[in-house]
């Protein structure tokens, strides 16, 4: 019995292994030191974590993989051209272009909602041609009405000699480059303290709070914390995390909109979302509104890819202002696949333990590649093929489960 | 026929029928009065008076040049240093163009002056002017074609870029042109007749030498004639130059062409709103629209005065460019695998295959054959082994060929980097790998678009190239009908009526994803040679999309196609391209609104097909 669960869990978590076994293969061909790769993963981290959350609510709705995340991330552009435009700096910029990122970008995911609603079955392929003609859309804008139509001020923001906007948005003039990561940064020891407190607090709380006191998990829980706290303190692992510097405020938002995704799944709306799912003409005959759920899914999700990618540019410091939303999609997706997740099935913890691996690949993959092939390029290429190749395989191999689970009562008919 | 209209539809009709008329009338009473005596009358005036103009000044220039002259010599004489002489000239120069001014010298009136001799010889010099001009584009037209053929093209200048194509016509450098006798011998016609014109102008302007009307030949000559002239830019130059006031008379002169071409427009749009309900019934709203924008880039063409023949030639190269690729969409579709994105499996058999024929020193029509021989070859044996991946999928097909034919493309990408292929043509100079443009010069660049080619009212006709995929769409016509064809279309109708009788569905799905893959191969091949370049790396994994929405915008589902859906899909996509870039180039110039248009629409009508695909219905 444990043999076959073995088995079972190295067949489906594939993916993560062949990644861990790759990412450890990588780090030793790589010559970096391990305190410069945490400081490029956490710097990685900081910035890519929550596009990859946002990810979570569509799969579990049913809808796959949402591709379209790409046109969120454009919302979010396009509130950082404006706010760049009227010249709002500071954090203070930084919030008007979350709180103009909003409106858009559930314009949008409405949008998307609709049009998906009109191919179910095919919102992967259909989410990834959204993006892309989205994408015509966007340079529509931004080369084309902006600053033609609408007159753009700033003589930062328009490419020179000619009309439209420019290729690169600088942040850093305009203000808003790191202004979330700025406000309280601390080693990773200290956040490793701060994170562990705040959890217990979190843990005491909830505690408190249920019916049923579970106290042996609760001093399991506390005594790990505070082991994992009291680890960082260790000299070794103060070297290791020499050269990282947390954001605090980054990694605290990531872990409300961890914390926003299990509380969700927990109220009426995310059983919802669960029940069209697992099953649509189910979940019709029980009186939900499939259609609308859907798009509620999607409109969420999109609203936090504006978010993330907002997050992501405020870190960068610039943006390419026609490339910069193009492989958002494929590379969170393909992030959310190495942890783990699958099509139809995906978890906090996936979507992390996939970044994580993820990231350490285009970490490590260049240097690598150069390093046995004496050529960087190689390297490069092969975390492209890694990315796409993730997401075929778990195309394919959630497709073939799928085909097999069809195949399978009529087996049992004969 | 019975056509239900509405009665908004008739109102609509009647209003642009009514606005068509008149914009027509006007237009055609423009055109007709451009060759009239008022309107010939009207420009020349406009030309004499630019001419007169340009002369004046000139005149008002060389009275205050003789004035200067003579306030510098008094000074000197006074001994006056330099600055005192520079303090002087200053004053007079402000001195004598007032006074120029108020002699009148470089004003003059048309109508003061008796204009016959002056025109006789402006015409004379316009003639001479046409002719030299259009010899003048004969023989750098003939520089071009020359350049092109021989030129060793930079290779490595070019990116990789999927806008690529957008670059087609390579930039050639003109610097090495020379002079032909011919043109010589017309140019010192039109200085002859210059001559002549000088002597009149002599005559209203006494003040004038011969110096100073050299140097204005330029600005004289440029604003009567230039290569390609038309009315229009004819009329746009003398009325900037001559500073009148035309009027009415002038602005339906003007705009004539417009006018009338835009009344055609209006018909065509009044007869497609009157028979609205046929239309979309026969051609589906995205053809439609399509279509409709098509007619309008012709007209606008036309308006903005682009030679529509020549993108329409442009567009006939591009549909049996791109004809084969559309092709290999259709068994895909017919076969029940939907569209087949991961086309780029084929299209890498095939660029495969030309590498082979560059590398073993393959040319001309032989070493085409062969690099079509060899990219069947490999895609055959791809397509089997991709064919019995998707029977495992059923019904997930689309999202699962995209990215498996994405990360086989990214795949290609390290093998282009470590394949051992030794010619010159191929590697980069330094480093490893090959180049991701490869020049096909030595191999078959061309062979089908130069094989019996002519030409028509100044169309090439590639007739090589369009025979070759009139004879692949053949061939597949053929296959679709015999035995063999009909079962696999049934396959893809309705794969359980097929399995009930007694076909083998899966059987048939690896003979339609095998076939598409491999005309994908021969495709590529057609499109390298019409191009000129092999386009390796990243450049083949948009093709599938380009191909998929060229044959959903014929009027294909994902479910049904047929080849004259590749053939009107193909025609309609690339024509609106071609005609796209230089209509959008004219009105916006250097943009690339263009290239937005082919992202816009390549991806709205394949969205279109999957939200038509039933996917709404399914539980």
């Amino acid at each position: 019995m444990a043999k076959k669960n073995w088995s079972e869990i190295i067949r489906n978590n594939i993916v993560t292994i062949m990644f861990i076994v790759l990412c450890a293969v990588c780090m030793v061909f790589s010559g970096y030191t391990p305190a410069y790769v945490m400081y490029e993963l956490f710097g990685r981290l900081s910035r890519n974590l929550f596009i990859v959350l946002a990810l979570i609510i569509p799969i579990v709705a049913g809808m796959g993989i949402n591709f379209a995340i790409t046109i969120g991330a454009m919302a979010a552009q396009i509130a950082c051209i404006l706010v760049l435009e009227w010249g709002v700096q500071g954090f203070g910029g930084f919030a008007l272009a979350a709180a103009l990122t909003v409106p858009m970008a559930a314009v949008f995911g409405f949008g998307i909602g609709k049009i998906l609603n009109m191919m179910k079955g095919q919102e992967m392929i259909g989410g990834m041609i959204l993006g892309y003609f989205a994408n015509g859309l966007y340079q529509l804008l931004c080369l084309f009405i902006f600053d033609n139509i609408i007159p753009i001020n700033n003589p930062n923001l328009t490419i020179k000699g000619s009309s439209g906007i420019a290729n690169t948005m600088d942040l850093v003039k305009g203000g808003i480059a790191g202004t979330l990561e700025n406000l309280w940064k601390l080693s990773a020891s200290q956040a490793a303290l701060v994170f562990a407190a705040v959890i217990a607090v979190v843990l005491l709380l909830s505690h408190l709070r249920s019916h049923r006191k579970n106290n042996k998990a609760l001093a399991v829980n506390l005594v790990a914390l505070a082991a994992f706290a009291g680890v960082m303190q260790l000299p070794f692992m103060v070297e290791l995390f020499s050269m990282v510097k947390i954001p605090m405020v980054t990694f605290g938002i990531v872990a409300v909109l961890c914390l926003f995704n299990v509380v969700l799944m927990r109220t009426r709306l995310g059983q919802q979302f669960r029940a069209v799912g697992q099953n649509r003409t189910v979940a019709n005959a029980a009186g939900i509104n499939v259609d609308k759920i859907r798009i509620i899914a999607i409109t969420i999700s999109t609203v936090l890819a504006g978010w993330g990618q907002l997050i992501f540019v405020q870190n960068m410091g610039a943006f390419q202002t026609y490339g910069a939303a193009d492989q958002v999609g494929l590379y969170a997706g393909a992030a959310i696949l190495v942890g783990g997740a699958s099509v139809v099935r995906a978890t906090n913890t996936q979507a992390i333990i996939g970044t994580i691996l993820f990231h350490l690949m285009f970490i490590l993959a260049p240097a690598a590649g150069k390093n046995l092939f004496g050529d960087a390029a190689i390297g490069e290429y092969f975390r492209v093929f890694m990315c796409y190749g993730v997401i075929a395989l778990a195309l394919v191999m959630h497709a073939w489960s799928s085909v097999a689970k069809k195949k399978a009562p009529k087996a049992s008919d004969k | 026929m019975k056509v239900n209209v509405s009665k908004k539809q008739i109102i609509a009709c009647v209003l642009i029928v009514i606005l068509a008329a008149a914009m027509g009338c006007v237009g055609l009473y423009g055109l007709s009065s451009r060759a009239s005596d008022s309107g010939v009358k009207l420009v020349q005036d406009m030309q004499l008076q630019s001419i007169l103009n340009t002369a004046g000044s000139g005149a008002v220039d060389a009275y205050v040049a003789a004035e200067k002259a003579a306030v510098t010599k008094q000074v000197r004489d006074a001994g006056g240093n330099m600055k005192a002489v520079r303090e002087a000239t200053a004053k007079v120069e402000v001195e004598a163009r007032a006074k120029a001014e108020e002699l009148g010298i470089g004003a003059v009136d048309l109508s003061a002056i008796d204009t016959k001799p002056l025109a006789a010889a402006l015409n004379t010099m316009v003639d001479a002017q046409t002719v030299y001009y259009a010899e003048e584009a004969r023989a750098q037209e003939a520089y071009i074609e020359n350049y092109q053929a021989t030129a060793e093209v930079d290779t490595s200048a070019m990116t990789d870029d999927s806008g690529a194509e957008a670059s087609m016509e390579q930039a050639v450098d003109m610097s090495g042109f020379v002079a032909t006798e011919e043109m010589v011998r017309l140019q010192g016609g039109v200085d002859e007749a210059y001559l002549v014109l000088c002597e009149e102008i002599k005559v209203v302007f006494p003040a004038l030498t011969d110096d100073i009307l050299q140097s204005l030949k330029p600005t004289i000559t440029a604003v009567m004639a230039e290569q390609k002239d038309t009315f229009e830019k004819q009329y746009d130059r003398a009325i900037t130059a001559s500073n009148t006031d035309t009027g009415m008379f002038g602005w339906i002169l003007r705009q004539a062409r417009t006018l009338a071409l835009s009344a055609i427009g209006m018909v065509i749009l009044a007869l497609a709103v009157f028979f609205y309900e046929p239309l979309v019934k026969k051609m589906g709203v995205p053809r439609l629209i399509i279509g409709m924008f098509f007619v309008l880039l012709c007209l606008l063409a036309l308006i903005l005065g682009l030679s529509l023949p020549t993108q329409l030639g442009n567009t006939l190269v591009r549909l049996g460019m791109n004809g084969v690729l559309v092709l290999s969409m259709l068994p895909g579709i017919q076969c029940g695998i939907s569209l087949n994105l991961g086309m780029p499996i084929g299209i890498i058999g095939g660029l495969f295959g030309g590498l082979l024929c560059i590398e073993l020193g393959f040319g001309g029509i032989f070493g085409f054959l062969f690099a079509c021989v060899v990219g069947i070859a490999i895609s055959a044996v791809t397509g089997v082994l991709y064919g019995m991946l998707l029977n495992r999928l059923k019904g997930d097909e689309m999202g699962v060929t995209t990215y498996v034919g994405f990360s086989i493309v990214s795949l290609m990408c390290i093998a282009w980097l470590v394949m051992p292929f030794k010619s010159p043509i191929m590697k980069w100079p330094l480093g490893p790998g090959l180049r991701t443009t490869i020049g096909l010069q030595s191999a078959y660049k061309h062979v089908l678009n130069n094989f019996l080619s002519f030409e028509v009212f100044g169309v090439v006709i590639p007739t090589g190239l369009l025979l070759f995929f009139a004879l692949c769409c053949f061939l597949m016509w053929l296959f679709l009908r015999s035995k063999t064809g009909i079962a696999m279309s049934a396959v893809g109708a309705n794969p359980r009526f097929a399995a009930a009788t007694g076909i083998d569905v899966d059987k048939m799905r690896i003979l339609g994803t095998t076939l598409s893959t491999m005309v994908a191969a021969v495709g590529i091949i057609v499109y390298g040679q019409s191009y000129g370049f092999m386009q390796l790396y990243q450049a083949p994994r948009q093709m599938g999309f380009l191909a998929a929405s060229a044959i959903l915008l014929g009027g294909a589902s994902t479910t049904r196609a047929k080849i004259s859906h590749v053939v009107i899909g193909t025609f309609l996509f690339q024509g609106v391209l071609t005609l796209g870039m230089p209509v959008a180039n004219a009105l916006i110039p250097g943009s690339t609104i263009s290239e937005t248009l082919r992202i816009l629409i390549s991806n709205g009508i394949i969205i279109y097909a999957l939200t038509k695909s039933g996917g709404a219905n399914r539980g």
